[in-house]
């Protein structure tokens, strides 16, 4: 009998897997990615978390003891994780017909066939995974979404799994096993929030929110958590998502790694990162009718907390960047001069394809084609992003409130001078 | 040595643009050129069989000279891929990504550099190499 069933994959430890897939000496070692500015451990892999070694952990506390413990950091190398993202996503895609990205180490795929085939398929996508982009992944495959995430966190668990676990395969008395010991806030939809709800009327595992009344549930949490406990019993509410065809904003901001608190600076920030959104732009093949600038203070500043932003409808769809760079200097008499502001950015939204704008919309002005932003991009492609700008973005240095990334790996498959090295030696 | 077959490739612009037809016209006539469009010869698209499992990567270092692959040298690294014999073979030893030429012999594996004055590599068998992949274009720059 054929069924439809959904595979939840994911990649372990998916930003230390990808360093270690360039960086054969990183195997077996504790291994650390820093967040935006080296500030703190935001993944790291098993032998660092042996280590006792938590998210958020401020990595100028480990780094005097870090040699001792053979413990290496990276500083986040963001350009390399969304390249092996879309190689991941590319390879799942051909096994499977619907695939939804989750996150970018995270996607649903859809099966279908005899439930007998949907362990062999699993095993077959992590092999090939692991094979043709050295990624370890684990995979749950259930009836929902919910299931499938469940499972999921079954096949890293239990030892015996080894990183693939079929739900409906498992038999109903093991799988109760496990659902009465999962606790209910591992559920996928279950945040701390409603696990205390949850709790406080006794339901405090997996199985327990299964076989609650679902309407009751209805009214202590609302229709979402009612899927989710329909999900549990195996009824698919959630539906995939195919990838729109076109996503509908763009964003671009940083984190300063010193403050920004003046405005002769801040247009630097905007000139700089308006460009680089519009570089995203024309990448996709895009235009953009409204631009959000917008910068704020640190959240652990919450004595001068600001976070003043503008936005601009624009006359027409475009992706000139000298009018995108214009557009994003109105944030400037929003902000308030010496407040200390630690991130920015540039949110484009109402996107639409390239000169896709209504033919006879008579007041919409088209742009002249100037040619300058796939000019921009084709210099910043062969020269570095600093190369060439407009304007304050032209700065020939990293400017002082550039991210600081020391430790960064090489960016090998998206920058032709930073390709991976072999030794013919 | 002839060369069979000689082809344009564009120079100018960015390598992977192809000419698209504009699927959806949102008004006036379909240009009758559009039944003239072909696509210039997009690289990628011939030298890259596997996208997702296709690497790039510099030689460094002269000990393949004498299977044309010179210092400086891009190989296209196809990952995944099954290594038989005669494959040249980015192999890891030592934890450095090393080019070589994998020999499956009777009695075991031999890794081999392609100039004398680098010495072979003796494997007892192929689980214990840790291959990255096989290297299957060498790019060469003649100028």
């Amino acid at each position: 009998m054929s069924k439809h069933l959904l595979a939840l994959v994911d990649v372990n430890s998916f930003y230390v897997s990808c360093e270690r897939a360039f960086d054969p000496t990183l195997e077996g070692r504790p291994v650390l990615v820093l967040s935006n500015n080296d500030g703190c451990a935001v993944a790291m892999s098993a032998e660092a978390k042996e280590l006792g070694i938590t998210v958020g952990a401020p990595w100028f506390k480990l780094a005097p003891n870090a040699q001792r413990h053979g413990l290496v950091a990276r500083s986040s190398n963001y350009e390399l994780y969304g390249d092996m993202s879309h190689r991941f996503l590319q390879v799942i895609g051909e096994h499977s017909h619907e695939v939804e990205k989750y996150s970018i180490d995270e996607a649903f795929a859809g099966y279908g066939g005899p439930l007998q085939g949907a362990g062999p398929w699993a095993e077959r996508i992590r092999r090939d995974i692991a094979e043709r982009l050295s990624l370890p992944v684990g995979i749950g495959v259930g009836a929902t979404k919910t299931l499938a995430k469940l499972a999921n966190l079954a096949a890293k668990r239990v030892p015996g799994m080894r990183g693939v676990c079929v739900w409906d395969g498992l038999d109903a008395e093991y799988r109760d096993w496990v659902m009465s010991r999962l606790p209910v806030q591992q559920i996928w939809g279950v945040g701390p929030r409603s696990a205390k709800k949850l709790a406080a009327h006794g339901v405090t595992t997996a199985a327990a929110l299964r076989d609650a009344d679902a309407q009751f549930v209805r009214r202590l949490l609302g229709v979402t958590m009612m899927r989710t406990v329909l999900e549990l019993r195996g009824q698919p509410c959630i539906q995939l998502e195919e990838e729109r065809e076109f996503r509908d904003s763009l964003v671009f901001s940083r984190s300063f790694s010193t403050p920004v608190s003046t405005r002769e600076i801040m247009a630097q920030v905007m000139a700089s990162y308006a460009q680089r959104a519009c570089t995203r732009l024309n990448s996709r093949s895009t235009e953009a009718k409204t631009l959000t600038a917008w910068a704020m203070t640190s959240q652990f500043n919450s004595a001068a907390e600001d976070s003043p932003s503008a936005t601009l409808s624009l006359p027409a769809p475009t992706n000139d960047p000298v009018l995108l760079t214009r557009a994003a200097q109105a944030l400037l008499p929003r902000m308030t001069e010496g407040t200390r502001y630690t991130k920015a950015g540039i949110t484009l939204t109402d996107l639409s394809p390239r000169g896709a704008q209504p033919a006879f919309d008579l007041f919409a002005e088209p742009q002249q084609d100037k040619g300058i932003g796939p000019l921009l991009q084709q210099v910043r492609e062969k020269s570095g992003t600093d190369a060439i700008g407009m304007g304050r973005g032209g700065m020939r240095t990293a400017a002082e409130w550039e991210m600081r990334r020391e430790m960064m790996s090489p960016r090998y498959t998206t920058r032709w001078q930073e390709m991976l090295e072999v030794h013919a030696r | 040595m002839s060369i069979q077959d000689i082809r344009a490739v564009p120079v100018t612009g960015p390598a992977m643009e192809v000419p698209m037809m504009p699927t959806a016209v949102q008004a006036g006539f379909p240009s009758p050129a559009l039944d003239f469009v072909h696509e210039s010869i997009n690289l990628q698209e011939h030298l890259v069989y596997d996208p997702p499992a296709t690497f790039i990567a510099r030689v460094s270092g002269d000990s393949m000279v004498g299977a044309g692959i010179s210092h400086g040298d891009q190989l296209l690294i196809h990952k995944g891929t099954r290594p038989r014999d005669g494959d040249v073979v980015i192999a890891v030893l030592d934890g450095q990504f090393t080019v070589k030429r994998l020999r499956l012999t009777g009695t075991g594996v031999r890794l081999e550099a392609a100039n004398p004055e680098y010495p072979d590599i003796e494997v007892p068998e192929l689980s214990e190499l840790s291959i990255w992949g096989v290297a299957y274009m060498c790019l060469h720059g003649l100028r």
